[in-house]
């Protein structure tokens, strides 16, 4: 069951429309045997899931019909690193923790990695995108990605950009020289470029189009971190002081904390409870950092705020690591995140606090230097209150639709995003991921309904839901309609005798097709229409209940 | 679902729900570096325990088994993301274990043994004072005596004639700089930690209270430990330490590094040696007390000092803690290995720790 969920637990409901768990979970050890793998699932049509360590929330890594887990963490050595190259080759399974500590001997540290570095993998988070400790200067993790090696859905190893590896260690190399050739074919026929060029067709993609077994990021000298943290009465002070930090510093990393997330801060001091933070980070020569850190104290002060002692700041920046201690308020909870423009933050931030008003909330978020905010609200619940968790996912989808009236996007795409997908990847982005997706995968196999969507397994439960459902429309229908389309013949019939002895047993079998046709609806039903069935009933289920 | 009564009493219901799952338990956790499989790991064992209460599995004899494959060292409580006091959560776990008699047979011979003899190894009292051979000059008066400081030995220390130079060491240490300390010799009986690695955590009060009425009688100040799990155990379980703050419990190693800071003890000269420290688990990731040592080595001249990855707060079990040593000794001494690998990366010569297990 652990590799069967993320950081998140699902209600109940959930599981009428993906699978509860995986057939086999499996860890692969190197690149070969993983590709006898693949070979052995395309063959039986077996689905697959990459995993890293399952530590995101957006269903990326979770069974949706069965089929194979594969978690990559028995594949995590580093095989390549270049300081006069700034890059470092690793398996997608080791954790963020293992590489920077790496590479922090060595002088160095990684331009993005994630906050929950401690356990998540390299795979999990170049597969899924996002923002991350350093993004406040670096954006996207994707964007850190110089060349990475994959295994296709049809088995086939390819690399894609700029992979370094020592050439005389490269088993694979004949391997990869077949797969480029032939990926290089199909890339053309679809009108896009080499293999160089399209490393973004497998990353931020979850796995959808292949699992990617070597990563090359870049990598930075570790100079002098020097973290920081003020505290502000109001949001909009905040965000005047982080817009002008952000221009005139440059930091590494800034996050912010809303009042309801410092309020349940167990190791928060009084006079921080409540307040709304901003810390982070400078990451330069120890001259810039001098200078940086006075203009940071200025702005602060010009600002209505106050800049925190240096042991509180450390405070801050060693919890960066720790989002999920903000658990222990549910113990469960449901994620909802969105990417916004950083000017909208105080409208973004009152109108999530009046939607979920009702809720247990803790908000913050990672500032990018696009201009953009992460904005994630943790809605606090406890699992073991089977019908009100059930119904409070829909806040989930809620917050969702919030990003989009604000022009944002969800934070992620994974499992119940899927149908921002488009407008995330953009539309060019995403026809291209489509045809390529065909072209791979034809059977449907690797991470099925991720990102793309697709058929989802309709529970025992659903299903005679749904044969009831045909079955009564089907019931009331024939016994109401010839009465509201007039239709004087069949009202002839039924008010004559021989109704009673052929009329019920016709529409008793007409409710039984009805049924059986609900049915098979059903089981050709795509995630995409579940959810447009599903959440409109959660919203009428939430505003009925929560009142 | 199953009603387990020792989540509810001892107030950890929400734990089992409180776990995300990121898995930062299981990759520092010595059994499952071992073992390779989740269901022994931290994560595994959580989440099994919530399936029991959802009534999805049953607490038997095979989960039992795996409550006590582990070392109680504390490393997946320092590392959890979401804050689980994850070891206080093992020893209720094993007080349930207890409750409905599936103890392993070493665990209840752990139990027996502390009950009726006061010690671990089913020796004795007089057995406590067979460590004094050699320094009977010493320790001559010491006994019992008024003192401001008590040396508190430990079962392994005064038991174990391989740990007896540990003490003969401290007294010698504690006479050069002219402490005036006390023992409780024959009448110190163990602290109690054994009782809540075996499952019974309602008499560990009882076993401290056995050496707190000796130690208040005798005006102590500052108790001084060989084992860092007695302070541990006293800190957490002592109903009298817990409301009179007035006794300081300190690890040999900060009480020495305190007699070298008030320029009580002097080093000579010696060949030169490089060392590597060992943190206990306990002392490194509960004390805090990972710099003392450190210090103290520093100060001694010709000692050149290395650390082994992963040292401090990271630090690797030694394999043997929280009666895994007894329970899986096959399992215990390859932990153990894996710990001396450590240190053949390192160009030490003598390994240096305070941990008597």
């Amino acid at each position: 069951m652990i590799y069967s969920k993320d950081v998140t637990s699902l209600p109940d409901l959930a599981h009428q429309i993906v699978s509860p768990r995986f057939d086999v979970i499996t860890q692969p050890v190197d690149v070969l045997s993983l590709q006898n793998l693949v070979m052995y699932a395309i063959e039986n049509g077996i689905p697959i899931v990459p995993r890293g360590n399952g530590t995101s929330g957006w269903g990326g890594a979770i069974p949706t019909r069965g089929g194979l887990c594969i978690s990559l963490s028995g594949m995590s050595e580093i095989l390549y690193f270049n300081e006069f190259e700034s890059a470092v080759t690793v398996e997608t399974g080791i954790t963020w923790r293992d590489l920077l500590a790496f590479l922090g001997r060595l002088g160095f540290t990684l331009p993005v990695y994630p906050s929950s570095a401690t356990a998540a993998t390299v795979g999990g988070f170049v597969a899924s995108g996002g923002l991350g400790i350093g993004s406040t200067r670096n954006g996207n993790i994707l964007k850190q990605v110089l060349g990475i090696e994959a295994i296709l859905p049809n088995g086939k190893i390819v690399r894609l950009g700029k992979l370094l590896l020592d050439p005389k260690n490269d088993v694979l190399k004949e391997r990869v020289d077949e797969g480029n050739s032939w990926l290089s074919e199909e890339l053309s026929d679809a009108g896009l470029g080499s293999p160089e060029q399209e490393t973004k067709l497998f990353t931020g993609t979850y796995g959808t189009l292949g699992i990617i077994t070597k990563v090359t990021l870049k990598t930075i000298p570790n100079l002098q971190l020097i973290p920081f943290t003020c505290s502000f009465d109001s949001i909009a002070d905040l965000a005047r002081a982080a817009d002008r930090i952000l221009s005139d510093v440059k930091p590494y990393f800034i996050r912010f904390l809303a009042d309801n997330y410092t309020s349940k801060l167990r190791a928060v001091n009084e006079y921080e409870s409540g307040k709304y933070i901003l810390t982070g980070a400078l990451l330069d020569t120890i001259y810039q950092n001098e200078d940086n850190i006075e203009i940071i104290k200025t702005v602060t002060d010009e600002e209505k705020g106050q800049i925190l002692d240096d042991k509180r700041a450390w405070f801050y920046w060693s919890e960066r690591l720790y989002p999920l201690r903000i658990k222990r308020h549910g113990p469960s909870i449901v994620p909802a995140e969105m990417l916004a423009p950083m000017r909208m933050l105080p409208e973004i931030l009152e109108k999530t606090k009046a939607e979920l008003r009702n809720s247990n909330v803790a908000i913050e978020g990672t500032l990018s230097n696009d201009g953009t905010t992460s904005f994630m609200v943790w809605i606090l619940d406890d699992e073991r209150k089977k019908v009100s968790f059930t119904i409070g996912w829909y806040r989930s989808f809620q917050i969702a639709s919030l990003a989009e009236r604000f022009g944002g996007l969800p934070y992620a795409v994974g499992l119940w995003n899927g149908r921002h997908a488009r407008k995330f990847y953009g539309s060019d982005v995403y026809n291209n991921l489509k045809v390529m997706k065909k072209k791979l995968d034809l059977n449907d196999i690797m991470n099925p309904v991720k990102v793309f969507g697709g058929r989802v397994t309709i529970g025992r439960e659903s299903m005679l839901l749904g044969f009831l459902l045909g079955f009564i429309v089907t019931m009331i229908g024939g016994w109401v309609l010839p009465g509201l389309l007039n239709l004087g013949w069949l009202n002839q019939f039924l008010s004559s005798s021989l109704f009673q002895f052929i009329y019920f047993p016709i529409l008793g079998l007409a409710g039984l097709v009805g049924g059986l046709v609900v049915v098979l609806i059903t089981r050709f039903m795509r995630l995409n229409q579940a959810l447009a069935i599903g959440i409109p009933v959660l919203r009428i289920l939430s505003k009925l209940l929560r009142r | 679902m199953t009603k387990l009564d020792f989540v509810e009493k001892y107030g950890q219901e929400n734990e089992p729900y409180v776990c995300a799952s990121c898995g930062n338990c299981t990759l520092v956790c010595p059994v499952y570096s071992e073992l390779k499989w989740e269901s022994y790991g931290p994560r595994g064992k959580l989440h099994v325990v919530k399936s029991i209460i959802e009534g999805e599995s049953e607490f038997g004899k095979d989960f039992a088994h795996k409550i006590f494959l582990c070392n109680l060292c504390e490393h997946c409580t320092s590392v959890c993301t979401t804050g689980i006091s994850l070891d206080r959560f093992w020893e209720v776990a094993r007080a349930e274990v207890r409750e409905r008699d599936l103890l392993p047979a070493p665990a209840r011979f752990v139990l027996k043994s502390v009950k009726e003899r006061g010690d671990i190894m089913w020796m004795g009292s007089a057995d406590r004072l067979l460590w004094m051979e050699g320094v009977e000059e010493l320790v001559k008066g010491r006994i019992l005596k008024k003192a401001k400081v008590a040396y508190f030995l430990g079962c392994n220390v005064s038991l174990k004639s391989q740990l007896h130079d540990v003490a003969q060491s401290m007294v010698k240490i504690m006479d050069y700089a002219s402490v005036d300390f006390t023992l409780l010799g024959e009448k110190e009986v163990c602290c109690g930690a054994p009782l809540s690695w075996a499952g019974n955590l309602k008499d560990i009060n009882e076993m401290a209270e056995k050496n707190l009425a000796m130690i208040r009688e005798l005006g102590i100040e500052t108790i001084v430990f060989s084992c860092p799990s007695c302070i541990q155990t006293w800190s957490e379980y002592s109903k009298f330490l817990k409301e009179d703050k007035s006794i300081e419990l300190l690890t040999a190693s900060q009480f020495i590094n305190r007699l070298i800071r008030e320029k009580r003890l002097h080093f000579e000269e010696q060949p030169m040696i490089t060392t590597t420290f060992h943190d206990p688990c306990i002392s490194a990731r509960v004390l805090k007390a990972t710099e003392e040592p450190r210090e103290i080595m520093d100060e001694i001249p010709g000692v050149y000092h290395v650390e082994m990855d992963p040292s401090r707060q990271n630090t690797r079990c030694c394999g043997s803690h929280g009666l895994l040593d007894v329970v899986d000794p096959v399992l215990s001494s390859k932990i153990a290995e894996r710990r001396l690998r450590d240190v053949t990366v390192t160009p030490a010569t003598r390994i240096v720790t305070e941990c008597p297990r």
